[in-house]
């Protein structure tokens, strides 16, 4: 089952998404970390995801890039965190597909969901703080519009959270 | 307790006035910007807890801002949010001036 889970900054997303791979049967659970740690605010902020994750039982892999690559050692219930991390990753990093970060994206969902019994992947609502952006913004407003649409399409459930309660 | 959230000027205070029929004194406002640099933001719920009607702008959407100080706000108002929302008893969501209830019932 994939499941999209979708919501601002601090809307407890990730809590949220976190009980949904808590309330499944699938074991083991995987926490697949998108972001690259450069800084002391992203460092902080995996400290705290991390906090979160504690004695969840959740193995964390960390997957950056190239989503299609990644083969699990055992089927289980998966956590995707966060679908804007891993769209920057392929769209600006030198390891990153670039053009193609579309299809790396969709590529690499299809390719967990046909070894996992669960997915949850949480993205981030990004569309409604104005309607004209420049060059890079724009590009990466419109890859995450385009994975929101095809992920939504072909997810069985999809939500919004808004202070922390799923809408959907 | 009523949480009452959505975006900027989305009719939640003349939510608060007409349908749960608040007074100006009963209410508190733009607690989202009460958030930013406060050390405790779970004491700050507990506080605001006290009024019957708490109002927060939701400011969490759209594109993260580059502006470090900008994000650090953002991310407290989202928290604060989600604190005073599991504190309340309802919580509803005004948009365009219609109200969604996400938690309990209206009174």
């Amino acid at each position: 089952m994939l499941t999209l889970v979708i919501g601002g900054s601090a809307s407890g997303k990730s809590e949220y998404a976190e009980s949904l791979i808590l309330a499944s049967p699938a074991r083991p659970r995987y926490y697949l970390a998108t972001m690259e740690v450069y800084d002391g605010e992203s460092r902080a902020r995996v400290a705290r995801h991390r906090a979160m994750r504690a004695e969840k039982e959740f193995e964390t892999i960390e997957c950056p890039v190239n989503l299609s690559a990644l083969t699990l050692p055992r089927p289980g219930a998966v956590l995707l965190e966060d679908l804007g991390n891993l769209a920057a990753n392929e769209l600006y990093s030198p390891r990153g597909a670039g053009a193609g970060a579309l299809d790396a994206i969709l590529q690499g969902v299809d390719r967990l969901l046909e070894q996992c019994s669960d997915l949850v992947v949480v993205s981030n609502e990004l569309f409604t703080g104005g309607s004209s952006y420049a060059g890079d913004t724009e590009a990466y407003l419109r890859l995450m519009a385009d994975a929101h649409l095809a992920l939504a399409k072909k997810a069985d459930r999809v939500c919004e959270v808004v202070c922390g309660i799923a809408q959907y | 307790m009523i949480f009452v959230t959505g975006p900027l000027y989305s009719g939640k205070r003349e939510f608060a006035r007409t349908v749960l029929g608040c007074r100006e004194a009963d209410m508190v406002w733009d607690v989202q910007d009460l958030a930013a640099g406060c050390g405790d933001l779970e004491e700050l719920a507990r506080k605001l807890e006290n009024h019957p009607v708490v109002i927060a702008t939701e400011v969490g959407g759209g594109v993260v801002p580059m502006d470090r100080d900008q994000r650090a706000a953002r991310e407290a108002a989202g928290r604060l949010a989600c604190l005073l929302a599991k504190r309340a008893e309802t919580v509803v969501r005004v948009f365009c001036g219609l109200p969604t209830v996400l938690k309990g019932t209206l009174p």
